[in-house]
């Protein structure tokens, strides 16, 4: 059966097209990292980690001074309120501090005196220097001290170095977002969330779609009348209306809270599962109504065979390539849709999605700040459009007839 | 013909009462009161919203009393907004929606029906094989990155950087047209007084040209598709044949003939001309349906939910009915049957 599958004319002018093959190659690599995220490649723990100060751009962009000095008296800020909180309770300053590690970037013990010299230091630099200039970058002149000031941010929490340093440089190269989270994290992280909206979803409506259209198609009578009367009425609600009353009636249950992710996911799937299977029962209905007619269904009925049997074995399997078809659209559409109805406040709850990325950076825009919303992004377009590339060739492979 | 249209009518009845249905079953799974009210709410209050909403009869009863109840577009009054029917804010808020989704509609079909005719005339050439790439990649971008870039670049970079020329404005949405009523058999009919086509542009042109930017992925590789499939046809090359030239063809035979999937890919948008573009709506603070809509259930306003839906649903599926009609009318194959 594989065989002659793989050996089939619509495969062969499938592979034939490099630019399918290609796309093809980048849906599997999402694959795969949406099965490593599943088991556990990165905790949900670690979307909500703190690794850097808030806003920090990615890599390839230089902060300018005023960012630089904002970044620096992130860290000397929480040195100052952990060595005025020790010396009330006696304690030693690294204790209090050690809470307050960004990830990897954590704080070395220094002496106490240590600790006051070093601050005294920076805050004679902010009040006596930095703090008169409304601009600094106006003022190139002061650099060396805005970089005197990096360097006592550095002595307490000095950078990573090594295996740390790299995965770090990994944690923050595309910079964080208002919490301070890391958005290569988040990003990266989504995949798993977007893998598993589109895989459930698109399986589950392909199935009941094209179990209940082949079926309407081949019983006919009322059960067609039945079928067509279900999917008419469900159409001819507008697509947010009917997701957004559905959402509507899970508001307050179990599947609402923030602190079951896998849960909230539910109101999602059934909005989901309930308007897709509509494209798909269309489309093989109406193959089925032509197959139903050809010599070898009435040949399989001539020999004896049952009808159920006969719908599941010599009927369903001759309309699988439309189902392909219909599953990679269906996941594009639920990628797409889960971006909207987060940001609507309607979908993922509780957990970083590319939809709650592009929300969160909504207003970051405003401020120049472009990596959160540009790695949402990027990663989704990648897959999107090798979902699309992927549809076009399967589509020009295994029914060229077709019109968009 | 006629029985036709009766036909289709009558069929849609049915469709219909079960939306009805649907909305109205569902909005009730749980009650809509104690949603409403939330958990601290009193007992006079609660009882007094239940009496109000008609919740204390059969469900059958609620379902016979909102139909007919409906047919004089009496949804009741919201419970947000006290003293306000639902069908003032229903009314209120429909030009709002056509005046940015008639707009980009026409600007869409026009620009991506030309582009679809070029790109089919070009077919193989660079140029097609440019503009196929680009609408791939068009369609790979949410329509939520567009929205927050477009408003970027049309009005907070031109602000930002004091441009001479600021055109747009992102909130603060004003109507470009003034409203007068008049009565006619008990119901209040508006008709417009004034326009003003600046506040238009400063309001709603950014809106729209975000959206025909959005669509033009999508209905450029449909109109090509429907052109490419139409040059294959054998009624064109009997017009090589007889020595017209490629460009009569093009123009004359075969725009006339790919009208037909034209009509219907127009006509199956229509009913998203009265929902609106809820994004579009909710980003540039303009008080259409979408945006209604979406308050309402967010608040909980269930009068307003059931109301809203019963009419977006029928406008739905007149326009579904008329695309058959029209269908019907363009090509006399289709059977009537």
């Amino acid at each position: 059966m594989t065989g002659r599958l793989l050996r089939s004319r619509g495969v062969r002018k499938f592979r034939r097209n490099r630019l399918a093959m290609a796309a093809l190659g980048v849906i599997a690599l999402y694959f795969v990292t949406a099965i490593v995220l599943f088991f556990g490649g990165i905790s949900m723990d670690a979307t909500k980690e703190r690794v850097a100060p808030k806003h920090m751009p990615g890599f390839f962009q230089t902060p300018d001074l005023d960012e630089r000095l904002a970044f620096a008296m992130h860290f000397i800020n929480e040195a100052d309120v952990a060595s005025r909180l020790a010396s009330s309770r006696g304690q030693h300053p690294h204790e209090i501090l050690q809470e307050k590690a960004l990830a990897e970037r954590r704080p070395v013990r220094l002496e106490i005196e240590q600790y006051d010299l070093l601050l005294d230091e920076a805050f004679t630099i902010l009040e006596e220097e930095l703090d008169l200039v409304e601009n600094l970058q106006d003022h190139p002149e002061l650099e060396p001290r805005v970089e005197r000031m990096e360097e006592i941010a550095e002595t307490i929490f000095p950078a990573p170095t090594g295996w740390e340093g790299g995965v770090y440089w990994l944690r923050t190269f595309l910079g964080s977002d208002a919490a301070g989270q890391s958005i290569s994290v988040r990003a990266v992280y989504s995949i798993k969330v977007a893998f598993q909206i589109g895989l459930i979803t698109s399986v589950v409506s392909v199935l009941i779609g094209s179990l209940l259209g082949a079926a309407a198609a081949f019983f006919g009578g009322w059960v067609d009348h039945l079928i067509t009367w279900v999917f008419s009425t469900l159409s001819s609600i507008p697509y947010l209306v009917l997701l957004s009353v559905l959402i509507v009636v899970f508001f307050g249950t179990v599947f609402d809270d923030p602190e079951r992710p896998f849960l909230s996911l539910v109101p999602v799937y059934v909005a989901f599962c309930s308007t897709f299977w509509i494209g798909p029962c269309r489309v093989i209905r109406g193959e089925t109504m032509k197959i139903k007619e050809l010599e070898y269904v009435q040949a399989a009925t001539a020999i004896g065979f049952g009808r159920f049997y006969i719908l599941l074995r010599h009927i369903i399997p001759n309309t699988a390539h439309l189902m392909f078809i219909n599953f990679s659209l269906l996941f594009i559409g639920a990628i797409k849709s889960e971006v909207i109805l987060s940001f609507l406040g309607l979908g993922v709850k509780g957990q970083a999605s590319w939809g709650i990325m592009i929300r969160d950076a909504k207003d970051e825009v405003a401020s120049y700040f472009f990596w959160q919303i540009g790695a949402a992004t990027f990663l989704m377009f990648v897959l999107v459009l090798a979902f699309n590339i992927f549809t076009d060739a399967l589509q020009d492979a295994f029914d060229p007839k077709h019109v968009d | 013909m006629w029985s036709f249209i009766l036909r289709r009518l009558l069929y849609n009845i049915p469709v219909y009462l079960g939306i009805l249905l649907l909305v109205m079953g569902l909005l009730r799974v749980r009650n809509p009161v104690y949603a409403y009210l939330g958990k601290n709410a009193d007992e006079k209050q609660i009882a007094q919203l239940e009496e109000s909403f008609g919740l204390n009869d059969p469900f059958i009863v609620q379902y016979g009393r909102f139909i007919w109840r409906g047919l004089r577009l009496d949804f009741g009054e919201s419970w947000k907004y006290q003293g306000t029917t639902v069908r003032e804010k229903l009314l209120a808020s429909i030009p709002p929606s056509l005046s940015i989704t008639v707009p980009a509609l026409i600007l869409t079909s026009l620009i991506s029906i030309t582009v679809g005719l070029f790109s089919s005339y070009y077919r193989g050439r660079w140029i097609d094989r440019l503009l196929v790439i680009a609408a791939v990649l068009g369609m790979s971008i949410s329509f939520l990155v567009y929205i927050i870039f477009g408003q970027f670049v049309g009005a907070f970079l031109p602000k930002q950087a004091g441009w001479f020329l600021q055109p747009f404005e992102i909130s603060g949405y004003k109507p470009w047209y003034s409203i007068d009523t008049f009565d006619l058999l008990g119901l209040t009919i508006p008709y417009p007084t004034g326009f003003s086509p600046m506040t238009w542009v400063s309001f709603c042109m950014l809106p729209v040209l975000i959206s025909v930017i959005v669509s033009m992925g999508y209905d450029t590789r449909f109109y090509r598709a429907v052109m490419v499939e139409e040059s294959n046809r054998d009624y064109i090359v009997t017009a090589r044949a007889k020595g017209a030239t490629k460009r009569k063809i093009m123009f004359v035979h075969m725009l006339k003939n790919a009208m037909i999937p034209i009509i219907t890919r127009i006509m199956t948008t229509l009913p998203f001309l009265i929902t609106g573009s809820i994004l579009l709506e909710i980003f540039f603070g303009i008080p259409g349906m979408g945006r209604t809509l979406i308050t309402a259930i967010t608040d909980m306003d269930y009068p307003m939910i059931q109301g809203f839906t019963a009419v977006i649903a029928f406008l739905y599926i007149l326009s579904i009915i008329l695309t058959d009609v029209l269908y019907a009318l363009v090509d006399p194959r289709v059977r009537l049957s």
